[in-house]
């Protein structure tokens, strides 16, 4: 399988500096992506996930480096951004930053049509996606009637109609209840389903540690550590840097072998129910 | 305006046709204001009030109350009309007051009571769209009418940003009562300085991340949107092309 080499974004050496600061927003990063992956970003605020994630739709342009889409540099012309935005989609962290329409319909019809499509393909995009995202219920109440979970949804339908090969979720649970947190959560798993490749920032590392395929830390601008949940999450000096704990899952397993109670040789478990299967 | 706001999303008529309802309101309102007709402003004023409270099912006394905003920039408006001030008395009323007189005359007090009944219907008319309409509904209507895109795009974004907006003020709001902020008139003045200036702050921000949203999602300078329309019905169409005629009926026979 030549799926090794399948990289839906490389970026090589990507800085960006914001006009009036000194310090590098980004400061010479470097990052492969596997395509259908689900990647978790993590790292404190300011650390350059959110301007990497604008990097990556090409609506900040590195100030150095390049980042390749598809293995093709983004080209910073319309035709060459068109492209990049057609196949990278950013759910904005904040849905009231994001949703431009009171109507939850017009929202959702504004990138499909803006991609080209004729009013008959977009009605059917549109419907299909109101459908899918289970958003039938409140698809009728404007959008300041909405609660935050389901601003939410609207968002990331917003994304999800236009069919993106990547879909970059930023902090997708900030400020959601534990129902509605659910719900997104199985909106991503559906969506990596569908073969969509998911970058998602996060400060749940449980979540991410159960979730994800890669974990991407990040620092200062930098990438400081990228491999399986495994690896990132037992590297204590990189965790560390990246002022982030264990997954309680991690640290229970340590406990457990430490203190004999599971063999030497128990591999790690991908998640709490696994745990709770080994003892 | 939020009120009206949540009434209209309440209502029975909300899923009627929208520029059929743009259309009744404007053909109404203007007939009243044309005919100056008593008589017409009356029919238009009872039937407008049986649409909205009787078909749309807004509250009463939701609907009268709101009919005493106008009303009282409206006793302001008639009382000019209808009380002079004069050295010589007039033929309806007189009150001597000095040398002067605080007088009207039959003609001005009919005057003013046409105009004023006229007024109220003319707003009946405004409420009947704006608590039986969406905005949004209107503003697609108001697109199909090839309204100027720059207008409705504006429209569009303000309407959704009045709440957002509103929402920020309000919870700044509190957090200033909370630590005291409103404790005397002094302190009231200055939180509500420092709301307005924090608040534009806020609106500057926020246009921008909105800018690259749109932008990530290929925005490119025009904002196009399908928003899901209701049929327009023949039968209610041909209803009201039928009040019309008996409208004009009205005013030229008999007003």
């Amino acid at each position: 399988m030549k799926c090794d080499e399948d990289w839906v974004i490389k970026a090589e050496n990507v800085s960006y500096t914001y006009d009036g600061n000194n310090q590098k927003a980004l400061n010479g990063l470097n990052l492969k992506i596997r395509r259908g992956a689900k990647v978790a970003f993590m790292g404190g605020n300011g650390s350059g996930k959110s301007t990497f994630f604008l990097c990556l739709n090409g609506i900040r342009r590195p100030d150095e480096g390049t980042i390749y889409i598809d293995g093709k540099p983004v080209e910073y012309t319309r035709k060459g951004l068109l492209d990049v935005r057609s196949k990278v989609g950013i759910v904005f962290q904040e849905p009231d930053d994001q949703l431009f329409s009171a109507s939850v319909y017009e929202e959702i019809s504004f990138g499909i049509l803006n991609l080209g499509a004729d009013e008959d393909t977009a009605r059917r995009e549109v419907e299909r996606v109101i459908e899918e995202l289970e958003i039938t219920p409140f698809q009728d109440r404007p959008a300041h009637a909405l609660s935050g979970g389901q601003k939410k949804q609207v968002a990331i339908a917003d994304i999800l109609v236009m069919h993106p090969e990547v879909m970059i979720l930023d902090e997708p649970a900030a400020a959601l209840d534990p129902k509605h947190t659910r719900k997104v959560q199985e909106i991503v798993d559906r969506l990596s389903e569908k073969g969509i490749t998911v970058l998602m920032a996060t400060h749940d590392i449980d979540y991410a540690y159960a979730w994800a395929d890669e974990i991407v830390l990040m620092h200062e601008g930098k990438v400081i550590r990228q491999g399986t949940p495994a690896q990132v999450c037992t590297d204590r000096q990189a965790l560390e840097e990246a002022s982030l704990e264990l997954p309680v899952v991690v640290k229970i397993y340590e406990r457990l072998r430490e203190k004999a109670l599971i063999p030497e040789d128990t591999p790690l478990p991908g998640n709490v129910e696994e745990l709770i299967e080994e003892l | 305006m939020l009120l009206i706001d949540k009434l209209s999303y309440q209502s029975k008529l909300r899923y009627v046709n929208a520029s059929e309802k743009l259309v009744y309101a404007l053909l109404t309102l203007v007939l009243c204001v044309l005919s100056r007709s008593v008589k017409v402003a009356v029919l238009v004023f009872a039937v407008n009030g049986v649409l909205t409270v009787g078909k749309g099912g807004i509250p009463l006394f939701r609907y009268i109350k709101l009919f005493m905003i106008p009303l009282a920039f409206l006793a302001a408006g008639t009382a000019a009309v209808m009380i002079n001030v004069s050295r010589t008395p007039m033929d309806a009323f007189a009150l001597p007051a000095g040398e002067w007189y605080i007088t009207g005359s039959n003609e001005g007090i009919r005057r003013g009571l046409r105009l004023c009944v006229t007024a109220l219907s003319a707003v009946s008319s405004l409420y009947f769209l704006s608590l039986n309409t969406v905005m949004t509904d209107i503003l697609c209507s108001c697109r199909k009418l090839h309204f100027p895109p720059l207008l409705t795009e504006l429209m569009l974004l303000i309407y959704r940003f009045i709440f957002v907006l509103f929402e920020t003020a309000s919870s700044i709001t509190v957090s200033q009562q909370s630590r005291l902020g409103n404790r005397g008139f002094k302190t009231r003045i200055r939180s509500f300085g420092k709301l307005g200036s924090s608040l534009f702050i806020l609106a500057l921000k926020r246009s921008s991340t909105l800018y690259d949203a749109m932008e990530s999602r290929c925005y490119d300078g025009s904002i196009r949107v399908l928003s899901r329309e209701q049929p327009a019905k023949a039968g209610e169409i041909a209803v009201i092309a039928l009040y019309g005629a008996v409208l004009v009926l009205v005013w030229l026979l008999c007003g």
